[in-house]
């Protein structure tokens, strides 16, 4: 008798059996007609590795199956998806150590495989439905603010897509156009992830990626091409940040020929008289994070765009002021209609892209 | 057990002599199939030539009674009983639609997630993809009527 009480066995009783999983929107798809398999107890969870319910779908048509791969306690513990274990809040993408990084979260689950199953039976009971761990009202809004920008807008479905070949890998795929793994070379660095060290936070290729490339803009600030550019372009430059202020903070590098302050959109111009001290401030930038009046700054090198005063004057207004500067057009034929015709035409009246 | 000639069987009818030898081959080809080696094939790949050769079979002799009428009822019938051909198979054929069926387990729903029929039945028009399927089953390319 003790050895098989199947419905009444205590150990079972606590299995996971859930309706719906917590999954993402990126790893649902895009189509809206899905049809998902349920599996009771069908794999163990790859992090606590107790049993749980298997739902399985395909998100969209020439992706691969996805299937759930932690339990709900498990995802739940962390607020993430049960498939690509990212975080479930903030817009697409940002996996578990960097959001943890900006709001500052300590790991507080455990590592070794008994003390994760005995918590994750422990937790199953205490949550509620839609609940979660994680508290995002009580984080810093600073942290909040980098997560955001940091997330991506769009779902990213090129992550759905099939695996690769193995067999091509070694030359050796015989099922050729039917092969419904890709057949392409992967990306090094970051193919070498493991499900485990994603959850808990350490040592993840992507999310190290991810934080470098929001730290002060990117890490190699490589002076572009033309010689001729001395400017840097600020951005972060929130409103209470005077030109005053960026003088202060770029004279070290060199003699500063002019800075043009844009408010409105949050950014600035430095203009340096010699190319050295500009690339020497963009290195510093690259080294250290630039904070003016306790604002992260990001540096970026300029447009190769000549900032004369007409452009001074035409940032600085609204563009509107640039359209009621022109007179009426001149007329087809003269020399002057080669010429600019419209404000837009001018790449410095309007802050046009080149 | 059928196909084994005792002296307690019937002798087969009188038009079974000219189908014999183009069975005999199937046989042969059959027994090929079943013995090649598995290397370098998915698991379910090494089933497929057997179906293949088992519509094959049962086609030879639908055809020669069906289309061409070159064999008797009783020819027929003794094919049928022997096993050289599928009477279920055939059954389906005769159905509109299903002319060109691959095999059975194409059909059959219960062996799907979503109690559907197999790839190789949707047409190759309705595919839009222009990839090439081979079937799990049987590795049919496609078997609806219209293709």
């Amino acid at each position: 008798m003790p050895f098989n009480f199947t419905k009444f066995d205590p150990n079972k009783q606590g299995w996971e059996d859930a309706e719906f999983p917590i999954v993402c929107e990126t790893c649902l798809g895009d189509n809206p007609y899905m049809r998902m398999t349920k599996e009771t107890h069908g794999k163990e969870c790859k992090i606590c590795t107790r049993p749980f319910t298997v739902f399985r779908w395909m998100p969209g048509s020439g992706m691969r199956f996805k299937k759930t791969e932690i339990c709900q306690t498990c995802a739940k513990m962390k607020n993430v998806c049960q498939t690509c274990v990212l975080d479930l809040e903030y817009g697409k993408c940002l996996p578990v150590q960097v959001r943890d990084a900006a709001l500052d979260i300590k790991d507080s689950t455990p590592n070794l495989a008994i003390n994760k199953q005995y918590q994750a039976q422990n937790m199953d009971g205490k949550f509620e439905a839609g609940q979660s761990m994680i508290d995002y009202g009580r984080a810093d809004s600073a942290g909040r603010e980098t997560l955001r920008k940091l997330a991506r807008n769009a779902p990213y479905y090129r992550r759905n897509r099939a695996h690769i070949c193995s067999f091509y890998l070694k030359g050796e795929c015989t099922r050729g156009d039917e092969c419904p793994y890709r057949h392409e070379v992967p990306d090094n660095e970051l193919s070498n992830q493991n499900i485990k060290d994603r959850y808990q936070g350490n040592n993840d290729p992507v999310a190290a990626k991810l934080m470098t490339k929001g730290r002060g803009g990117s890490t190699n600030l490589t002076p572009p091409e033309d010689k001729n550019i001395t400017t840097l372009f600020l951005t972060g430059v929130e409103e209470d940040v005077t030109e005053d202020d960026v003088r202060d903070y770029f004279y070290a590098f060199g003699e500063i020929k002019s800075v043009i302050m844009v408010h409105k959109s949050r950014c600035a111009f430095v203009n340096f008289a010699s190319r050295s001290a500009a690339e020497a401030a963009a290195d510093k930038a690259s080294f250290d994070p630039v904070r003016i009046k306790d604002h992260l700054i990001r540096v970026a090198w300029g447009r190769p765009r000549p900032v004369g005063p007409k452009g001074e004057t035409a940032k600085n207004k609204a563009a509107g002021t640039g359209t009621q500067a022109m007179g009426p057009p001149p007329p087809p034929g003269s020399e002057a209609a080669a010429n600019i015709k419209y404000p837009s035409q001018d790449p410095t009246m309007q802050g046009a892209v080149q | 057990m059928p196909k084994i000639r005792t002296q307690r069987t019937k002798r087969p009818p009188e038009g079974f002599e000219e189908i014999e030898p183009m069975l005999e081959e199937f046989a042969k080809k059959m027994r090929d199939v079943e013995n090649e080696p598995h290397e370098g094939k998915r698991i379910v790949q090494s089933l497929w030539p057997v179906f293949r050769l088992h519509h094959q079979r049962s086609r030879y002799i639908y055809d020669l009674y069906y289309k061409r009428q070159a064999i008797s009822k009783d020819v027929y019938d003794y094919c049928l009983k022997q096993g050289y051909a599928d009477a279920n198979l055939i059954a389906k054929w005769k159905k509109p639609g299903y002319e060109k069926l691959c095999c059975l387990r194409c059909i059959q729903p219960k062996d799907t997630n979503f109690g559907t029929t197999c790839i190789c039945r949707v047409p190759r028009a309705k595919l839009e993809e222009d990839r090439v399927v081979e079937c799990v089953h049987c590795g049919c390319r496609g078997c609806s009527s219209g293709d």
